[in-house]
Formats: structure tokens, sequence, C-alpha cells
């Protein structure tokens, strides 16, 4: 029984000081970042290297709770012997930083209580929440509350907007048609949907693969839009420029005879 | 003064230099019109004429034909046709006219980021079209442009509204369809392949909201 609890306070120590190691590492390379690197330093990498610390923070509390963690309470460190004299087991262990085991030091380094001002200050606010009046506190936790669930509000609303429009920004389809770009492209490129009345020789046309040969509607638009009468209009406006082209298309068809 | 002889000598010799800038680098799209406001903004940010804000046009462009009877007896290609471009200004009236020759578009394979076709632009008279006409062009479609321009380093981006001309020349036109067409171009002597690199990334920050992309004209012919 006795080696059973001496076996899990032993390796209840080893990871305890395992922890507090990985957080003395982290703290240490924090501080020689925030010395040496503060011209450089982004905000979040230092966030990095802080959330880095408090996340072991918490594994090192977690460990202190644990179940099979003894109550490190019940156990005493007793000093069994001071010495003035340098002690180079200990500074080696301690990183140079304790060289001696004597008098002045080995109360603050085996202090289980809190330091006396702090310890004041503690008795102090603790007499001050006593003596509170009930009916105060009372209205200072519902004045407390009121202001945090505000700011909850404020930002719950605030997070629900920014997913309704990353959610909108998500639906690509929503922005542009494929059919209107092809429309378009075809419109500008190619005058599909532009062009006015039929040909004068009533030949296909070959830039438009041969589709506009009616002259009224564009294939692919919205049906139904009544253009008859401009269409016909339109047809007698291009009547002077297509009585030219015929002109001209015989003229450069007697060219060849001509050589 | 320099003869004609002495211009098609110099023009010849800037060709062979390759400083002519006649290769037209092009990625096509469109956005809805609900959305471009959205875009416009998106653009703004982008772009590089961010003090005077988007600079608007107002367009009218009209595309000729000339069509020309192959000698060469190909039963399959009677006849080779040949277009041209002119395009006004509707809401500027001093600036000239400009007349526009597109070639073939060519689509490359796919490590080919955009559409790359010859473009020649000049500037010229409103006496273009009287010269056109006499020339044997005729009118093969018209369109009304109106929307905004956009400049970033050599790329110009376009994001315009098409108009059907109605019966009334001027007044009554409709849009054809719900969306703004978005061009994304660079005009660029023939071989500066890198500059597609640049367009392709420029078209991936407006993704989602523009898919700017190599469109094919003879695969639309045939879909619609």
């Amino acid at each position: 029984m006795q080696q059973r609890e001496e076996k899990q306070l032993e390796s209840a120590l080893d990871s305890i000081i395992q922890r507090v190691n990985d957080l003395k590492q982290s703290i240490a390379s924090m501080i020689f970042k925030i010395e040496n690197e503060y011209e450089s330093i982004t905000w979040p990498t230092f966030l990095d290297n802080y959330a880095l610390i408090s996340g072991q923070l918490t594994s090192l509390s977690k460990v202190l709770s644990h179940d099979k963690c003894p109550v490190l309470r019940n156990l005493t460190v007793l000093p069994l012997m001071l010495s003035p004299e340098r002690d180079e087991q200990l500074a080696q262990m301690t990183e140079h930083r304790v060289t001696t085991f004597a008098h002045d030091l080995c109360p603050d380094y085996l202090r289980t209580k809190l330091e006396p001002m702090a310890e004041s200050k503690m008795m102090q606010l603790e007499t001050k929440a006593l003596g509170l009046q009930y009916d105060n506190a009372q209205k200072q936790i519902a004045t407390y509350q009121k202001v945090i669930s505000h700011v909850w509000d404020i930002v719950s609303k605030a997070r629900e907007e920014w997913e309704t429009e990353s959610s909108s920004r998500g639906n690509t389809q929503q922005n542009s048609s494929v059919a209107d770009t092809h429309l378009l492209v075809a419109a500008v490129g190619m005058g599909k949907g532009l062009k006015m009345g039929p040909n004068p020789n009533g030949q296909s046309n070959p830039t438009s693969g041969g589709m506009m040969v009616t002259p009224q509607g564009r294939p692919g638009g919205p049906p139904g839009q009544g253009q008859m009468p401009p269409t016909t209009q339109a047809m007698t406006m291009n009547k002077a420029p297509s009585a030219i082209k015929t002109n001209i298309k015989s003229a450069a068809q007697m060219h060849p005879y001509g050589r | 003064m320099s003869t004609p002889g002495n211009a098609m000598d110099s023009l010849s010799a800037a060709l062979k230099c390759n400083i002519i800038p006649n290769q037209e680098y092009l990625l096509q799209g469109s956005v809805l019109d609900q959305y471009v406001e959205v875009l416009l903004h998106r653009l703004r940010g982008l772009c590089d004429n961010v003090d005077s804000g988007p600079e608007t046009f107002h367009d009218h462009e009209i595309c000729f034909s000339l069509r020309i009877p192959n000698s060469g007896a190909t039963t399959s290609m009677p006849m080779s046709v040949f277009s041209l471009r002119v395009r006004r200004a509707i809401d500027v009236t001093d600036t000239p006219f400009q007349l526009r020759y597109i070639g073939q578009q060519e689509l490359g394979d796919k490590n080919r980021p955009t559409v790359v076709r010859s473009s020649i632009d000049m500037a010229c008279s409103s006496s273009i079209i009287e010269f056109l006409n006499e020339l044997g062009c005729r009118i093969d479609f018209e369109y009304i442009a109106r929307g905004y321009m956009f400049r970033k380093g050599r790329m110009k981006i376009t994001v315009s509204k098409i108009f059907k001309m109605g019966s009334n020349k001027q007044e009554s036109v409709e849009p054809i369809s719900q969306s703004y067409i978005v061009e994304l171009s660079v005009l660029a002597p023939s071989g500066q392949d890198s500059i597609g690199e640049d367009m392709r990334i420029f078209a991936e920050q407006l993704r989602p909201l523009v898919q700017l992309e190599k469109i094919d004209y003879k695969r639309l012919s045939n879909m619609m």
C-alpha cells in the first residue's frame, strides 16, 4: 500500500516537473523574443507564444487536479540541513540560480503560504467581500451581467452578419451566369443577336455560322419582345448600304474576268 | 516630308523590330447587373486610376464586313470575310473615330492563360464610315457599349453593358442581357507571352465575382 502511493507520487512529480520545465522554456523564449526581437516581432507571433504558455498552464493545472495525483497539500518538505557553503550540485540543478541552501534563502524557496504582503492584501479583500451588503452585491452582479450580455449581443450579431456574408460569397454561381457570358461574347465578337434584317443576298453569314437568317428574335435572348416594327424600319434603313453592297459585289466579280 | 514609299519602309522596319503592339491578349467574362457595383468597388481597389474614379464610356460600335471571293476554288469557303470595326464615342463629340481590325483568335493549349488575337487600332475621322461604304463594306452589326474602364499597369479592364440598336437609332436601345460583359485585355507586341501570366493572376483576384476565361468563338457559335 505504502509502496503504491510512493510510486504514484513519483510519477505525478515527474509529470509535474516535466510540465513546469516546458512552461519555463516557453516563458524564457518569450522573454528572449521580447528583449531581442522587439523591433521585428509581429503581433500574431507574440500571440502564438502567449497561447502556447497559457496552454501549458492549463495542462499543468489539469495534471495537478487529476485523480491519480496525490494531494500534495498533505505532504511536507522538511529541510534537514542548512549550510552557508556553496553547493555545486544544487547550483547545477537550478542552472546557477541558487548556489547555497542557506537560512536566508530557504524560507523563500520552501514557502507554502503566500508572501506576507500578498497575504495581507488577500485578507483585506476577503473582509471587504464579507462586509458587502447582499443587495449591493446582487445589484452589482446584475449590472455586470447586463454589460456582458450587451457585449455578447454585439459579438453574436457581428458573427451572424459575417457568416451570412461569407456564405453568400461562397455561392459562386450567384454573381455571374455562364449563359450571359456566352450571349454577350457572341454578340460583341460575332454580332450574334445584333444583326438586323436578313442578308441582302440571301446568303448565310459565315462569321455567325449561318444562324441569323431570321430577322426577329435572338437566339438565347428573352422571348416575346415584340420587335417587329423596329425590324421592318431597320430593314428600310439598311436598304441603301445593301444596294451599294450588291453594286460593289458585281464589280468585284467582274475583276477576274477583266484580267 | 516622307513619301508613301518611305512610310511603308519605316512601317515594315517597325514590324521587323517588333515594336508595334499588334497582339491583343484577352480574357472575357460577365457579371450580373445586381453585382456590378460590387465588382466596380473591387476594381477600384485593385486598379491604378483610383483617385479619379472609374473612367466611363458610352460608345457606338459598328462592325463592317467585306466579302472577297476566293480565287482558289475551295468549295467549303467560297467567300473570305474581312471585318473592320468602327467605334465612336457618344458622350464626347470631339474625339476621333476608332478603326479597328481584329484577327482570328488563337486559343493555344491549356498552358496559355489567355486568348491571343492580332489587333490593329487607329484613329480616324468621321468620314471613315463613308469611306468603308465606298470600299464595299457593309454594316454587319452594330451595338452600343456603355460602362467603365480601369487600368492596371498595361492591363485594361472594361465593364460594359451592351445595348442592341433600336429602331430609332439614338433613342430606343435595349440591353441584350441582364449582365455586364467584363473584358481584360492588353495590347502588346507579339512574343510577349509573359503578360498572359499577369493577366491570369489578376483574373484570379476577381473570382468568384467574375470568371474571366478564354472563350472559344468557334465553339460558341456551335453551341448557341
